[in-house]
């Protein structure tokens, strides 16, 4: 099928071709280009935005939960400040009421001192020792051990070194019997009477931890975030993982918390990241750590995240949907038309071109429309155009050896030789040679002007043999006209007509002008007659082949109808023949063609 | 053309999404899962003394921590074997998401841990070994070790010279019904400690070991014990106890004796009574373990081995030995007194 259609059709596109073309060419299509190029462009501006906007989001987040975790701290802070100054004030009224005292061992000193004790819950135990470490007074009813190693114990020994009161880190109490409790120590030196002399002696203040421990479990930080107190030295006060770290199961990470006062930092030591925020106790020194961990502060961040996730997803979705749908809106209608101009490319004419879509598009097909029906048109035309030549150029063929005029001719000249009239015999025969010499011309189908003069003139002085002198006829023709080219058979068709039909039935001696000229390009043959003239119906009709001139006698056939067909062909519409007659009074012709010099003779010879 | 077209969007979507969200997760550190509630049964040698306790706090800080609802369980007494027994069998059917054990019994419980392993639950145990290979994980001091501390202390103090009594607790001697066997049904730490000590006393032909006495962790029967032993042995110089419970009976009666000068003592663990005695004197040195850690660390990899992590199959948590010289020490006090609220 194909290949019966590339031989009739080799200059159309082959299909063979499309397949080389099918990935190339679908990646260049509408559709894919406009669904790419947007959801690119959409994408891309979602994700930048998206991203944007959480990073500022998070920022925000993180930011908030910084501050939010450092107010927390500090508000820990500022309440451990207050107890700490708490438990000064405490030893200083206990120091006060000691060194007022008349007597260490006075009994109201005693009872101030359990009073003291009583008023306060995280009270372990006050005591006063002697520089060398001997136990002087304290809280009634305690007993001290035995080999408690005092001296060694930092309480007493930076009471010795230090004026001012000091705190010391925690430890366990195992100074009085009872049980061992872990306390925070405040101690100092200072003066006391007894027995009226005054002497100086360290005071010591333990502190348990039920507090501190308050204070601490207050604060939440998340669901592991916590806080923890650490001393200048880097013990840990407070831990609410205390025991874990004492028993060496877990690690706080202190190196970096000491060395600031006031401090927010991410650590990653732990391979977790946590938010580090430092505190300092202006009266101890202590540090309050707090910890919070990272990815539970972000928490926003991650919904935040989750969300963003979602919302990009469902924005890509959408915008791929939507490209889609538009890529498709408009390519659709283009594809459409393309696959239907394809059908007409491929020979169907009569395929309707109907997209609709866009207004463009609609506007494309209508006008493509509009072109096919004028196409379909022309082709019809050219068929029609085509097949009235080929008629027309077979008539002509047929009429070069028309039998009948050639058996009248030789029956006249068969007349002639049996009146013995042999000059007008030769004439007669010479004429008829001529006469088709020239009407086949070598198959020419062009001929010059003079040749064809020359074909009417032995047509003439045959007929005129023939009617018995019953016409003259006379022709005429300017020099420059007679080498110019023109289709043969012209004139013979229309002189045939003038005899037969205008001189024949006039009982006047007929008159046949025939005159050839140039004017502006254009040859101008005029054939008239002074014969019966023809009434305005038939010379109406006379083009449009009402009346078939050369059926009516011995005509050669070929048809005044003929002529003009076959100049109009040739030369095109606005040249052919005009009709001018009037009824009694005679017929004239008018032939115009344009003027074409005889050197491309050879064109003929492609026409016929 | 068709499916070409949606497989090559579709695969445009996981690109773009693939781009998207490898930019906002980053990959989390693994985690021990705290989200589940996990139940896990403890069970230890007895409900009592201080040694005990301080497991049963440090696996209640780790049951908090990771989110177990812990059950605790013991018997009354070290010697009720077929007790823990029970409790175990009990825990099994009460579908424990893990068992930690502190195996009374060596070979007692072998088969009741097995049974354990069969249903699925994972066993940690926990201070003193259970002899079964089912166990996944022991978290404890070396016992043996802990013994030739003792031993080596205890000797110096003597300066290599002298009787010396051993008091110890749970063996297979004192379980009649048992004694018939060769298998070893006393507890584990215990034969370990006492082991180590006798191996480590064994290179000083000076010393002799007179005499070694089981109690069932029941301090009266400890001072009992300390008194015949003192009787029997008018020259007896040193006693090394190795537990709890016989430590402070024995000191007891040497302090209530007044024997302090007389006979030197090392003990075990940290009881606070056993602290007290040594800042007396009574007591010269006593051996210390991590009751603490231990109790905090074998929840830990029960949990762990619930999750199907990986656990190691040995945790030495260490022993300490402490006297009166190195008891303040920050670090010591640490490990001596739990910090409790």
């Amino acid at each position: 099928m194909n290949k019966s259609k590339a031989d009739f059709f080799p200059l159309r596109p082959q299909p063979g071709q499309r397949g080389r073309m099918r990935l190339s060419a679908k990646l260049r299509s509408i559709q894919l280009i406009i669904t790419l190029s947007f959801t690119t462009v959409a994408v891309l501006v979602a994700v930048i935005v998206g991203f944007m906007l959480y990073n500022k989001f998070a920022k925000t987040a993180e930011e908030n939960a910084n501050l939010n975790m450092q107010q927390i701290i500090e508000q820990v802070n500022y309440n451990l400040e207050l107890y700490v100054k708490g438990m000064g004030n405490i030893f200083d009224t206990a120091e006060k009421q000691i060194t007022t005292s008349a007597s260490i061992d006075s009994p109201l000193l005693n009872e101030r001192m359990d009073t003291l004790m009583s008023s306060r819950e995280d009270l372990v135990s006050v005591a006063v020792f002697t520089p060398q470490g001997q136990y002087v007074v304290g809280t009634p009813g305690q007993q001290m051990r035995l080999n408690t190693q005092l001296q060694s114990q930092s309480w007493f020994t930076s009471a010795q070194k230090s004026p001012d009161i000091s705190y010391s880190a925690p430890h366990i109490q195992n100074l009085f019997k009872g049980k061992y409790t872990w306390v925070v120590s405040i101690s100092k030196m200072i003066q006391y009477k007894q027995d009226g002399e005054l002497k100086s002696g360290i005071l010591l203040i333990d502190f348990n931890f039920r507090t501190i421990d308050q204070l601490s479990r207050q604060v939440k930080l998340g669901k592991r975030g916590y806080a923890y107190i650490l001393d200048p030295l880097g013990n840990i006060v407070y831990h609410p993982q205390q025991q874990l770290i004492y028993a060496g199961l877990k690690y706080e990470n202190v190196e970096p918390v000491l060395e600031y006062a006031y401090r927010s930092y991410l650590d990653e030591s732990t391979g977790e990241k946590r938010f580090i925020t430092v505190r300092t106790v202006e009266e101890t020194g202590w540090k309050i750590v707090g910890v919070a961990y990272y990815d539970e502060i972000v928490t926003t961040k991650r919904d935040l995240n989750q969300f963003l996730i979602w919302f990009l997803a469902v924005v890509i979705l959408c915008v791929i949907a939507v490209s889609v749908f538009l890529s498709w809106l408009i390519a659709g209608p283009i594809r459409k038309l393309e696959r239907t101009v394809k059908l007409v490319g491929e020979g169907d004419l009569n395929t309707p071109i109907n997209v609709s879509g866009a207004y463009e598009v609609e506007q494309l097909s209508r006008r493509f429309n509009l072109m096919l029906q004028r196409i379909r048109q022309l082709m019809d035309q050219i068929i029609y155009e085509q097949e009235t030549k080929r008629k027309g150029e077979l008539e002509v063929l047929q009429s070069q050896i028309n039998p009948h005029f050639l058996y009248n001719t030789l029956n006249s000249v068969v007349r002639l030789a049996e009146r013995g009239k042999n000059d007008e015999v030769i004439t007669m025969i010479q004429s008829l040679s001529k006469f088709f010499r020239i009407s086949l011309s070598k198959g020419n189908n062009i001929i010059t002007v003079q040749e064809e003069l020359d074909h009417i003139r032995h047509y003439l002085v045959i007929q005129s043999f023939r009617f018995k002198n019953k016409f003259r006829f006379e022709i005429k023709a300017q020099d420059e006209v007679l080498q110019l080219q023109t289709i043969k058979l012209i004139l013979q068709p229309i002189v045939e007509n003038a005899l037969y039909h205008g001189i024949e039935m006039s009982p006047d001696e007929g008159l046949v002008l025939i005159t050839a000229e140039l004017q502006q390009d254009l040859i101008v043959i005029k054939v008239s007659d002074n014969g019966i003239g023809m009434s305005k119906e038939i010379l109406n009709t006379l083009l449009s082949g009402g009346v078939k001139s050369g059926k009516t006698g011995g005509g050669s056939g070929v048809g005044v109808r003929n002529v003009n067909e076959r100049i109009s062909l040739y030369y095109g519409r606005e040249f052919g023949l005009t009709f001018e007659s009037e009824l009694e009074e005679g017929t004239i012709v008018t032939i115009v063609f344009p003027a074409l010099s005889s050197s491309p003779v050879e064109k003929g010879g492609e026409e016929s | 053309m068709k499916i070409t077209r949606i497989l090559l969007t579709v695969l445009m979507c996981a690109l773009v999404w693939l781009s998207v969200t490898s930019c906002f997760f980053n990959s989390s550190p693994v985690y021990i899962n705290t989200k589940n509630t996990r139940n896990i049964h403890m069970i230890v040698k007895m409900n009592k003394g201080d040694y005990w306790n301080t497991v049963k706090l440090g696996a209640e800080a780790a049951a908090k921590e990771f989110n177990v609802k812990l059950t605790f369980k013991a018997p009354d007494s070290e010697s009720m074997i077929d007790e823990q027994v029970a409790m175990v069998e009990d825990s099994i059917s009460q579908h424990a998401d893990a068992i930690i054990l502190a195996a009374s019994s060596y070979m007692g419980l072998a088969q009741v841990v097995d049974q354990a392993a069969y249903s699925k639950i994972p066993v940690v145990s926990v201070d003193a070994e259970v002899g079964s290979a089912k166990v996944r994980a022991y978290v404890g001091s070396n016992g043996y070790e802990a013994g030739q501390k003792s031993a080596e202390r205890l000797i110096t103090l003597l300066n290599g010279t002298g009787e010396i009594g051993i008091l110890n607790f749970t063996s297979a001697s004192l379980n009649e019904q048992q004694v018939s066997g060769s298998i070893d049904y006393g507890a584990r730490d215990a034969d370990e400690r006492e082991k180590g000590f006798l191996n480590y006393a064994a290179r000083y032909p000076n010393i002799d070991v007179v005499q070694i006495s089981y109690t069932s962790s029941n301090t009266t029967e400890a001072e009992a014990l300390t008194r015949q032993m003192l009787e029997n042995h008018p020259g007896l110089r040193g006693i090394a106890t190795l537990n709890e419970t016989a430590s402070q009976g024995a000191g007891k009666v040497i302090q209530s004796q007044g024997l302090d000068n007389i006979i030197k003592m090392v003990a075990f663990d940290s009881s606070p009574s056993m602290l007290e005695l040594l800042q007396n004197g009574t007591v010269q040195a006593t051996v210390i373990q991590n009751p603490f850690s231990n109790g905090y660390l074998a929840v830990k990899y029960a949990v762990e081995a619930v999750q199907g992590m990986e656990v190691p199959e040995r945790v030495d948590t260490g022993t300490k030995l402490i006297d009166l010289d190195n008891m303040l020490y920050p670090e010591n006090q640490k490990l001596l007194f739990p910090f409790v609220r």
